[in-house]
């Protein structure tokens, strides 16, 4: 059996534990803070000798309580949440029955792994700055653990755990940029979803209304070379073609695009994304986009979408080109698709046919349709009136209020009774330009709906009827638009994206946003193809035999550097006492008397005073002082002996060089 | 066998490394260093740490593991770091009896550093822990059991630390050529008629005037170096100062303890031999001591006393 479990490292062992729960606590089920209290308080009866350790019975019992427990909230015992409940769960009842230095161990290494896991649900900046504080105190407990003078003394022990901490940066940093990253190894279950509320993959025109008011956060971008304007900024997700009457949804199994089905052709955009997870498979981009993330796929509507669903914070590449022409031609059953319309709605199939009839030319059709936004009697509301019944008619031709998707729904449903083929496009429009970190940031609230109708031979062209309706939404943005209604993030009082009037505060804020782009991008985006681009950058070429170079290479290196920093080897084994000594034979043998092999520090001093008898006094002062403190364990002054040793260099006459020795000693 | 010739060839691959000495001071030559245990454990958490974050890939996860590897590679220098420099010097040992165990003193001492939790003993038997402080140091006593009569060898004594994170350990294995002399195991007895002459009371001796343990003859002053078992506490108690009482010895014929007066083996002849002498000794009366190949003159005293136990010790042996 292992030694018992010091004071101090017992007390840092429930520091830590707190530490290492709480950012847990909002993942964890709510008895969980009742399991946690109540074995706390029994370790600490414990530890007061006021309750005895569980025997077999009650830690069985323990355990089957807590099982059944995750069973029951998690739904089950496998997957990322019931896995880490389970973890946090024994993590917990292990402080009851900790006895030995063993367990306590055991109870650190379980620590250690519930800080890894709260990375997983939780990876900004804030959280991992925080988890630093967790894994100090469980070192401390692991020093504490120690059987040294130490382990009475909390602080220093801290201090300890603190400073090999620190010690470790350099390496540590060292690994986690050459490292290589490997891609995943099997798949494990991942972070379940917590909803997040973004564009869904059928809408009706209040779902975007809805986003509106969200500040959530979904994407970032930053371009290579200049931004371009934000009229140009049409983040395409995804294309609704099928219309019910009431909801736009997306065409299922659209079959991807091959990758020569179209050439690069004219201005070209370079930039990166780095996106917030969505649980769904599109990706943005600007049309039209090619990716270089692995297994993203292009499929026929021209949108981006990931293998999987997006779970993790997701950096990728992307490269645009705006004039591309997409569709030249239309298959039969796309155009079959992209005409479709469901019965009802007689007023605009009217329109629609009056339309025909006066213009010849679908671009003249669609220029007098947005004609019709612009100078009739509509408005851009974010509280568009509830409809019913032909909801295209009501919206065109009674309400006439309505958000984005309302008139891009309404201008394709118009679009296709005339005969052009037409559908919604469902994205994100513009987003807010941080000029410090020279990045776009795109909100919930810069959700979009837009329309793309076709010509032969041009393909498929954008039109957007809410520039129409509201040109001041595209160029300046959302808050802009809602300015007069004064509905612009009406339900989040306290979200800073309101009080962008107050100047500090929005640098604060942009400068804010920065700080955690940078982080997202360059620490949490840090896997392979960062880090290949990063070498690469460095290095030029980048292969097996650099790596093995550099990060043995550095490796040893700083390994040399820190034992050299650590343990000092040029600083003799011999004491500060020893070093004056040291200084005090060299001036004597300066004057001829050399100290005699094996000669005690008296009988040298006495031989020595004999020999320089004007300065006998200070050289027995010297050896006296030198005695007493080094023999007498009088504490030692260094100062003091260095003294004496002075006036001995004072009384004795200036010299350079050696004596001959043949001249004294003889 | 192998394991012999094995243990004999490391033995003298530490000799020529560690030379014996009165007094070592560890340094890189002398330091091994190895994970501990707990140290695989790490490493094997680590591990799992790894995968989790290649599998999730979280950058977190792999910043976690790779501060945790770099505080392994830090701990390593730093349980290293608290033996080196270190001096470890023998501070004596007394002789003891066989079935007792020896007490070896150390002295640990600091050249300048602080060196915390340093642990010294013989294995299996667990390693006693001591702090030294910066220039101090700290005294140790190690118990070892002695089985055996005679010069008592100490092994190489294992010096280790696991501070700070008790994740390495760093050893030496140092010979501070230490021996402790293990007298024979007393065993109370009968002497045989022979030797008893002078026991018995039947041809009284002389009474002379000094010290002895057979007749009460008074009380004096206590004077340093009397027995305290002859302090008269009544007296004491009574408020008249330490007084001892005085025992006149009887000067008769010589007490001979002889060896081969007695039957029995080697060592138990020795065992009531030691018996003896610590008796007799005790009742301050003049003996001596006769060993085939040595032989002691009738004396009294201390000195007397160690004598007899050492050629008692070390009766046989080529170091007699």
């Amino acid at each position: 059996m292992t030694p018992a479990i010091p004071r101090i490292s017992l007390i840092w062992l429930l520091v830590a534990q707190a530490l290492v729960i709480l950012p847990h606590l909002a993942h964890l089920p709510l008895w969980f803070t009742g399991l946690w209290a109540f074995c706390a308080a029994w370790r600490l009866q414990i530890f007061r000798m006021r309750a005895r350790y569980p025997n077999g019975l009650a830690k069985a019992a323990l355990i089957l309580a807590t099982a059944a427990g995750v069973f029951w909230s998690r739904g089950g015992l496998i997957g990322l949440e019931a896995g880490t409940a389970l973890l946090m769960a024994t993590f917990v009842l292990k402080l009851v029955e900790m006895r030995t230095q063993r367990d306590a161990l055991v109870l650190i290494y379980l620590g250690f792994f519930a800080v890894v896991t709260a990375y997983l649900l939780d990876s900004e900046m804030l959280s991992a700055l925080y988890s630093v504080l967790p894994v100090t105190a469980l070192l401390a407990a692991m020093v504490g653990l120690q059987q040294s003078r130490l382990a009475m003394q909390p602080w220093p022990t801290l201090r300890y755990a603190g400073k090999l901490l620190l010690q470790s940066l350099p390496l540590m940093l060292l690994l986690f940029v050459f490292f290589p990253r490997l891609g995943p190894l099997w798949s494990l279950p991942q972070p379940g979803s917590k909803g997040i509320s973004g564009l869904a993959e059928s809408m009706t025109p209040g779902d975007i209304a809805n986003l509106g008011r969200s500040p959530e956060p979904v994407f970032r971008a930053s371009f290579e070379g200049a931004t371009p304007p934000r009229s140009e900024l049409y983040w395409r997700a995804l294309t609704l073609e099928h219309f019910d009457g009431r909801r736009w949804s997306q065409t299922p199994d659209l079959p991807v695009l091959a990758t020569d089905s179209w050439q690069a052709q004219g201005q070209n955009l370079s930039y990166s994304i780095l996106m917030q997870p969505s649980l769904q498979r599109w990706l943005f981009a600007l049309d039209t986009a090619r990716t270089d993330l692995p297994g993203a796929r292009q499929l026929s509507d021209y949108r981006l979408v990931n293998v999987s669903p997006v779970e993790q914070p997701l950096l990728y590449r992307v490269s645009s080109w705006p004039q591309v022409v997409r569709d030249p031609e239309l298959r039969p059953t796309q155009q079959r698709r992209a005409l479709q319309l469901p019965a009802g709605n007689p007023r605009a199939r009217e329109l629609a046919a009056e339309l025909k009839a006066r213009y010849a030319r679908p671009e003249q059709l669609v220029a007098a349709l947005l004609t019709r936004f612009n100078q009739g009697e509509y408005f851009y509301t974010l509280k568009p009136p509830t409809l019913s019944g032909d909801t295209v008619d009501a919206f065109l031709f009674d309400s006439r209020r309505g958000f984005c998707a309302h008139y891009a729904g309404a201008a394709t449903f118009v679009l296709r009774a005339a005969g052009i083929p037409a559908r919604v496009v469902a994205g994100y429009q513009g987003g807010e330009f941080n000029r410090q970190g020279g990045y776009v940031q795109v909100h919930q609230f810069d959700a979009h709906a837009w329309v793309e109708y076709w010509l032969p031979e041009r393909g498929w062209q954008r039109v957007d009827p809410t520039f129409a309706v509201a040109p001041e939404r595209i160029e300046q943005g959302l808050e802009a638009a809602l300015a007069e209604e004064g509905s612009f993030l009406e339900d989040s009082p306290l979200s800073p994206l309101r009080y962008r009037d107050v100047a500090l505060l929005n640098q604060l804020r942009l400068a804010w946003d920065n700080l955690n782009y940078g982080w997202q991008r360059w620490v949490l985006g840090y896997q392979s193809e960062q880090q290949l681009g990063l070498l690469q950058r460095w290095f030029g070429e980048w292969d097996i035999q650099r790596l093995v170079i550099v990060l043995g290479g550095g490796g040893v290196l700083l390994g040399l550097l820190m034992a050299l920093l650590l343990l000092k080897p040029w600083q003799q084994r011999l004491d500060a006492q020893q070093r004056v000594y040291r200084r005090f034979e060299r001036l004597l043998a300066r004057h001829g008397v050399a100290r005699r092999p094996g000669e005690g520090a008296r009988d040298y001093a006495r031989r020595a005073a004999l020999v320089l008898p004007q300065q006998a006094r200070q050289i027995e002062g010297f050896a006296e002082c030198f005695e007493v403190q080094r023999y007498a364990g009088i504490a030692s002054d260094k100062g003091q002996l260095a003294q004496q040793l002075r006036a001995l260099r004072r009384a004795l006459p200036w010299r350079l060089s050696r004596l001959d020795d043949g001249e004294t000693t003889r | 066998m192998f394991r012999d010739a094995y243990r004999q060839r490391w033995r003298q691959w530490l000799n020529r490394r560690i030379p014996p000495a009165r007094a070592v001071q560890l340094n890189q030559r002398r330091i091994f260093i190895l994970p501990t245990p707990r140290g695989l454990a790490f490493s094997v958490v680590l591990l799992l740490m790894l995968l989790a974050g290649i599998n999730y890939q979280n950058s977190l996860a792999y910043g976690l593991t790779f501060l945790l590897l770099s505080v392994f590679h830090t701990a390593m220098l730093h349980t290293y770091r608290n033996l080196s420099g270190l001096m470890i010097k023998a501070a004596g040992v007394a002789p003891v009896f066989v079935g007792e165990q020896a007490r070896f003193q150390l002295r640990l001492e600091s050249r300048g550093k602080v060196h915390e939790a340093i642990a010294c003993g013989w294995p299996p038997a667990p390693l006693q822990i001591a702090d030294v402080p910066a220039e101090g140091q700290a005294l140790l006593e190690i118990p070892l059991a002695a089985s055996r009569r005679g010069w008592l060898r100490a092994e190489r004594l294992r010096v280790e630390s696991r501070f700070p994170l008790g994740l390495l350990v760093a050893w030496s294995w140092v010979d501070l050529d230490q021996a402790v002399l293990v007298y024979p195991q007393p065993l109370p007895g009968d002497l045989p008629l022979a030797a008893q002459v002078g026991l018995e009371d039947e041809d009284e001796g002389q009474r002379i005037v000094g010290r002895g343990a057979d007749d009460f003859q008074g009380l004096r002053t206590f004077q340093p170096g009397d027995s305290r078992r002859r302090l008269d506490w009544k007296a004491y108690s009574r408020g008249q100062g330490l007084l001892v009482k005085d025992f006149a010895q009887l000067a008769g014929r010589d007490l001979w303890l002889d060896f081969s007066s007695l039957g029995g083996d080697v060592e138990a002849r020795l065992s009531l031999l030691c018996h003896w002498v610590l008796t007799l000794d005790q009742r301050q009366q003049a003996f001596g001591l006769n060993l085939p190949g040595s032989r002691l003159e009738p004396a009294t005293g201390a000195a007397h006393r160690e004598a007899c136990l050492k050629a008692l010790a070390l009766f046989g042996s080529a170091s007699a």
